[in-house]
């Protein structure tokens, strides 16, 4: 009897999938994380785990080779979909699992491609050099990004670890996309350009950026209840839910995440930013007006969310010198995730490995605005 | 009094073990979905059953340079040690061998589980991976000794390392209730043995994975279904050791075990979702500096008790 | 001593001599470590076997968080730390050959020169009391003097190996401020 028909048949029942937003993809990615939540089909932490390699956003020649590393190293069967939009997404997801169930596409026929990084036959001595307890230790050089779950997806850190200490971190180019005006910071884009945006309709987007960003921090920090609660918010906020089915729901969240003792247990400490130290980097928005270390941070965003929560059907003309944006003032042209980018090396020099990525979580730099700025440093040099 | 029957039983407890890790990730999947704002329909229900599909038809990782005889030997130490460590708990007033050294034969399997995750983070050749092994071995440093004092506190109470004697000798009063930090610690220990939920941190989604993160198919499904396992393991042990074992009013004891191990289950599995990972820079300090300490004071407690008897 | 046992003692025993081979003849830190490990868990199996379970599953237990921080420290320690060059165990061979032979045979002697008590009486039903008693009774004096030696070992051996580290919170002067650890501990200090 062959048994390989029904089992391909139940695994493409509940596949997982590896979703991978470019640059300048947060709507489709936003519509993907939605549409996956609400047909229960879990999301891969690695390739190794999916079967659906789901790329949303539009095409990034620059990250052309990193996606093929990471379909390389997903296992058979597999399938492989990009959704440029939002509204692509659903039939990606569909297609793919049509051909998960039929006839699978080869894996990898035996050991991928080293990507490069790891000669692969005879290692090299892993080099030693002072540490800060003045001991003389081996260094690990490892690289975070440009794709990796609950991430910032085109920023690449190179690290230099000793043991668990990040000693020297060091951000690698941004790669620059064609695409639309950044997803979250769109309002206030079409303010600057002259439209007639509405305070509310700000709000409401704001909101859901913290909301966003939350559900990465609460992911990353292992809290699933919180993190997808984060993310639900964020889609009902999307949707046009109104304020007064929004008030409890959000109020219960904010509170039971501001109040976590654990939570504040196991971020404060890392990550310091102080304000000043913050506005002299060109920092504006919650991670300024935080001001301390990464507890503060996702305080000052449940505290924003709250208070915009209350705003959402406010019909005053949107005044961007008063309303920030979810990530601060772009000013001179340079959007507020550049400054996120400035002050990460320092924050994560001396970190511990496993703080590194809540505090890249806790800034969280916006990947549609970084690839907008790189388009124009591209397109003026 | 428990006893030994047959062989029989060396059949029925993997199974039952089996049963209970099935329900478990079930009843996690419900919770997953009802979190998630889907309808926690009976389908839900069937999603371990299509992970055990979908691994075994999922291709096996090869890396390059991987030592694939320890990897492997890791992955299959996890749910072999699991397994093995059910064999000393006694299911109503039955035990495949109720050995008179049990709770540390328990002991002795779930440190096994030192070894396999080592292992299973060395073997692919993976930065994260690795660290995922190491983390489990920090994490193990941290919780393995409020553990064992807290398998030893009910032991000394019954004057027994014996699980049935153990169980015999909570008549009247659950060790549970006059032993209430070392049956906490003994909860903590179970989630962190199992490495799932605010213990998962060698499986952590910062380092992509962790432990779990290289591996695919058979593999995966064996180390898998050893963290779930292991859970269930916990929970049946909590019955004998805290709760009374297989005593009872008007059913049978091996319904009596059920139900409780099924209720310790439920409580274990509601958590999982409910608390941020803890680090193990954090926990260590933690575990050391108080839960050391508080666990060693309860262990006392019934040595005074046993000692004026 | 019936049949059964006498073959599993047979086999463990050929299983741990056969570990221990491997130990000398892997060329991996890790493997080496494990080969040590799976040797030992044998020789648990063998005390077990003879009558003594406590101390065989105790042996087990010990040696299995034992090996693993040993593998930890041991690969730390290599001159390649990946592990993933091939080494080799055998250093000094003619020397090594020679001590071991030594020690081997003046074992063996012993073995078989002491005048070993016959048993007197049927062996106790639950050998891990006898032990306890031994442990607790007898023994106390000398378990006390070497656990205390063990823990005199280790921070002495920790104290002098470190200069001042960020786990180092005092040193030698208790007057010094706490070193600066920028991570943090679990209880804010």
């Amino acid at each position: 009897m062959d048994l390989t028909a029904p089992l391909l048949r139940a695994a493409a029942a509940r596949p997982h999938i590896l979703l991978v937003a470019t640059p300048g993809g947060t709507a489709a990615r936003l519509a993907a994380e939605r549409q996956l939540r609400l047909d229960g089909l879990p999301l891969a932490p690695t390739p190794a785990d999916a079967g659906i390699l789901l790329v949303a956003g539009p095409d990034c020649p620059a990250l052309r080779p990193a996606l093929d590393r990471l379909w390389q190293h997903m296992p058979a069967p597999r399938a492989r979909a990009q959704a440029r939009t939002p509204e692509a997404v659903a039939d990606a997801v569909a297609r793919c699992r049509i051909e998960l169930a039929a006839r699978p596409a080869p894996g990898p026929a035996s050991a991928p491609p080293s990507d490069g990084t790891e000669p692969p036959g005879g290692l090299p001595m892993a080099e030693t050099a002072p540490d800060r307890d003045g001991l003389s230790l081996d260094q690990l050089h490892l690289s975070l990004g440009p794709f990796l779950a609950d991430w910032p997806s085109g920023v690449t850190v190179r690290l230099t670890l000793q043991g668990d200490v990040i000693q020297q971190a060091e951000m690698g180019e941004q790669p620059a996309t064609r695409g639309t005006a950044p997803f979250w910071a769109e309002p206030w884009a079409r303010a600057a350009a002259g439209e007639r945006v509405g305070a509310g309709e700000a709000a409401r987007r704001r909101a859901a950026a913290h909301l966003d960003s939350l559900g990465r921090l609460l992911a990353l920090a292992g809290w699933a209840h919180a993190a997808t609660t984060a993310r639900r918010l964020r889609d009902d906020l999307l949707d046009g839910a109104a304020t007064g089915a929004l008030r409890p729901a959000v109020r219960r969240f904010a509170r039971r995440v501001a109040r976590s003792r654990t939570l504040h247990w196991l971020t404060r400490g890392t990550g310091v930013l102080g304000a000043d130290e913050a506005r002299a980097a060109g920092v504006s928005g919650p991670a300024a007006r935080a001001g301390g270390d990464v507890a503060a941070r996702y305080r000052t965003w449940l505290a924003a969310v709250v208070r915009d929560v209350e705003r959402l059907a406010d019909p005053a003309p949107l005044d961007a010198a008063y309303d920030e944006g979810p990530r601060g003032r772009g000013d001179a042209g340079q959007p507020p995730s550049e400054a996120l980018l400035r002050v990460l090396p320092g924050l994560l020099e001396g970190a511990e490995l496993a703080a590194a990525r809540l505090i890249v979580a806790s800034l969280d730099p916006d990947p549609d605005e970084l690839a907008a700025a790189a388009r124009e440093v591209a397109s003026r040099g | 009094m428990v006893e030994a029957a047959g062989w029989w039983p060396v059949l029925v407890a993997p199974a039952l073990l089996l049963a209970g890790a099935v329900l478990a990730v079930a009843g996690d999947a419900m919770l997953a979905a009802r979190y998630a704002g889907r309808p926690a329909r009976a389908a839900v229900a069937a999603v371990p059953l299509l992970e055990v599909a979908r691994l075994l038809a999922q291709q096996p990782r090869t890396l390059p340079k991987a030592d694939r005889l320890l990897w492997r030997l890791g992955v299959v130490t996890v749910p072999v040690a699991a397994v093995l460590s059910v064999l000393v708990i006694p299911f109503g007033h039955r035990a495949v061998a109720d050995l008179s050294v049990g709770v540390v034969w328990f002991n002795a399997m779930e440190v096994l589980t030192w070894a396999g995750l080592w292992l299973a983070g060395w073997g692919p050749n993976a930065a994260f991976s690795l660290i995922g092994g190491y983390r489990f071995v920090a994490q193990g440093l941290a919780y393995e000794l409020p553990l064992m004092f807290a398998l030893i506190s009910p032991a000394t109470a019954a004057q027994s390392l014996g699980v049935g004697d153990i169980a015999e000798a909570q008549q009247g009063l659950w060790f549970a209730v006059w032993m209430p930090v070392a049956f906490a610690g003994y909860l903590a220990g179970v989630l962190a043995f199992a490495f799932l939920g605010p213990f998962g941190y060698p499986a952590g989604r910062d380092t992509a994975a962790g432990v779990l993160g290289e591996t695919a198919g058979v593999d995966r499904l064996l180390l898998q279904a050893g963290r779930w396992l292991w859970l269930t393991s916990g929970a049946a042990m909590a019955v004998p050791l805290f709760l009374g074992g297989a005593a009872g009013p008007g059913v049978p004891g091996w319904a009596w075990s059920a139900l409780k191990t099924l209720l310790v289950l439920a409580v274990l599995v509601w958590s999982l979702r409910r608390l941020p990972v803890l680090r193990a820079d954090r926990y260590a300090e933690f575990a050391w500096v108080v839960l050391v300490p508080l666990t060693i004071a309860q262990a006392l407690v019934p040595a005074l008790v046993v000692l004026d008897r | 001593m019936d049949t059964v046992r006498l073959a599993l003692l047979a086999g463990l025993g050929v299983l741990a001599l056969a570990g221990g081979v491997l130990v000398f003849t892997c060329d991996s830190m890790a493997r080496v470590t494990f080969a040590l490990l799976g040797s030992l868990c044998c020789v648990g199996g063998v005390v077990t076997v003879l009558g003594l379970p406590y101390l065989g599953v105790a042996i087990v237990l010990m040696m299995v968080m034992e090996m693993v921080i040993m593998a930890v420290f041991m690969i730390a320690y290599m001159m390649n730390p990946a592990g993933l060059m091939p080494m080799s165990m055998l250093h000094n061979k003619r020397g090594s050959l020679l001590v071991s032979g030594a020690v081997f045979a003046a074992l063996v002697a012993a073995v078989l020169l002491t005048p070993w008590p016959a048993r007197t009486g049927p062996p106790p039903p639950d050998t891990t009391f006898q032990l306890g008693k031994a442990l607790m009774g007898t023994q106390m004096l000398t378990m006390l003097v070497l656990g205390f030696a063990l823990l005199a070992t280790m921070v002495g051996a920790t104290v002098l190996a470190t200069h001042r580290g960020r786990y180092d919170r005092f040193g030698d002067d208790l007057g010094r401020r706490q070193a600066r650890d920028p991570a943090g501990g679990g209880v804010g200090r």
